[in-house]
């Protein structure tokens, strides 16, 4: 389990750094889907370890960062690049009802994991449509 | 450091994709491309790397364990097979969900890659961590850089 920070006072200064750090990240690819009383967020972050995650809720806006973290020894050279940045980034606006309270996270082998419970005054409530 | 190369110019950032593939498709200036060359987002995607004394490969696979990936040398053409599951389009009761996003690549892909001449395949070695793969094939003794020493004459 990672652990999801709140925060809701940014300086506009740190603000500023936020926009030009996410400029150079990677868009990691999601799978967003709906179950009754969760919806569940499934992001590709190659390389990004438990301790580079970043999940961060501000605002009811959701951000996903994470740095990607090779092994890698000194004196490389690039031959061929197909992922050319050192971070993964996206962010998504939650709507009201999730309760971000009660948002879980997970990452293995790269590929992170959401849980977004519905707060319980939203959740699936099947209708009898009664006889006439 | 693979931040800093522009000579392998894979181009834009991935949000672009689309819109420069509309545009390449209208402005093509003919330049040749890698004969093995994929577009941009194939799965999984692929660094090389090179130090005096191998080549380092990097294939950023989320999701997959050691034994979902198939890792062959010949002939110079590093390839790369496996599969990724699907996820379920119902949830633990069989309910079909509604699906917003489906973005990331999933069943089973190969891809190929060609390599520098001059690798020992025999010696190769593969690791894996947090869904990157990462294959190290050494260059062959003879082909190492060799310090030539100046005799006095």
């Amino acid at each position: 389990m990672s652990n999801i920070v709140r925060s809701s006072n940014h300086s506009p200064l740190q603000q500023r750094d936020q926009e030009k750090r996410s400029q150079d990240a990677l868009l990691p690819a999601v799978d967003i889907f709906e179950e009754s009383d969760v919806l569940k967020l499934v992001a590709d972050m190659p390389g990004v370890t438990h301790e580079s995650l970043k999940v961060e809720i501000d605002n009811n806006v959701l951000s996903l960062e994470g740095d990607i973290v090779l092994n890698m020894p000194e004196g490389l050279s690039a031959l061929h690049a197909e992922v050319r940045g050192q971070r993964f980034a996206r962010r998504f606006n939650l709507s009201h009802e999730i309760d971000s309270d009660a948002i879980t996270a997970t990452i293995v082998n790269g590929v992170l994991t959401l849980t977004l419970p519905k707060k319980d005054s939203h959740r699936t409530r099947r209708i009898e449509v009664q006889a006439a | 450091m693979f931040d800093d190369i522009k000579r392998f110019e894979t181009g834009a950032p991935q949000q672009l994709d689309w819109f420069r593939q509309l545009l390449d498709g209208f402005l093509n200036d003919g330049d040749a491309m890698d004969i093995r060359a994929v577009p941009r987002g194939s799965f999984p995607m692929i660094n090389v790397a090179r130090s005096d004394d191998a080549v380092r490969v990097y294939v950023f696979a989320a999701g997959l364990s050691p034994s979902d990936l198939t890792i062959d040398v010949q002939d110079n053409v590093l390839t790369l097979r496996g599969r990724r599951d699907t996820l379920p389009n119902s949830d633990e009761d069989g309910n079909a969900r509604p699906v917003f996003r489906r973005e990331r690549a999933s069943g089973e892909f190969v891809r190929a890659i060609a390599l520098p001449d001059g690798l020992d395949a025999e010696r190769a070695e593969a690791r894996h961590a947090h869904g990157v793969f990462e294959i190290v094939l050494p260059k062959r003794e003879e082909l190492k850089p060799r310090r030539i020493e100046v005799k006095a004459a």
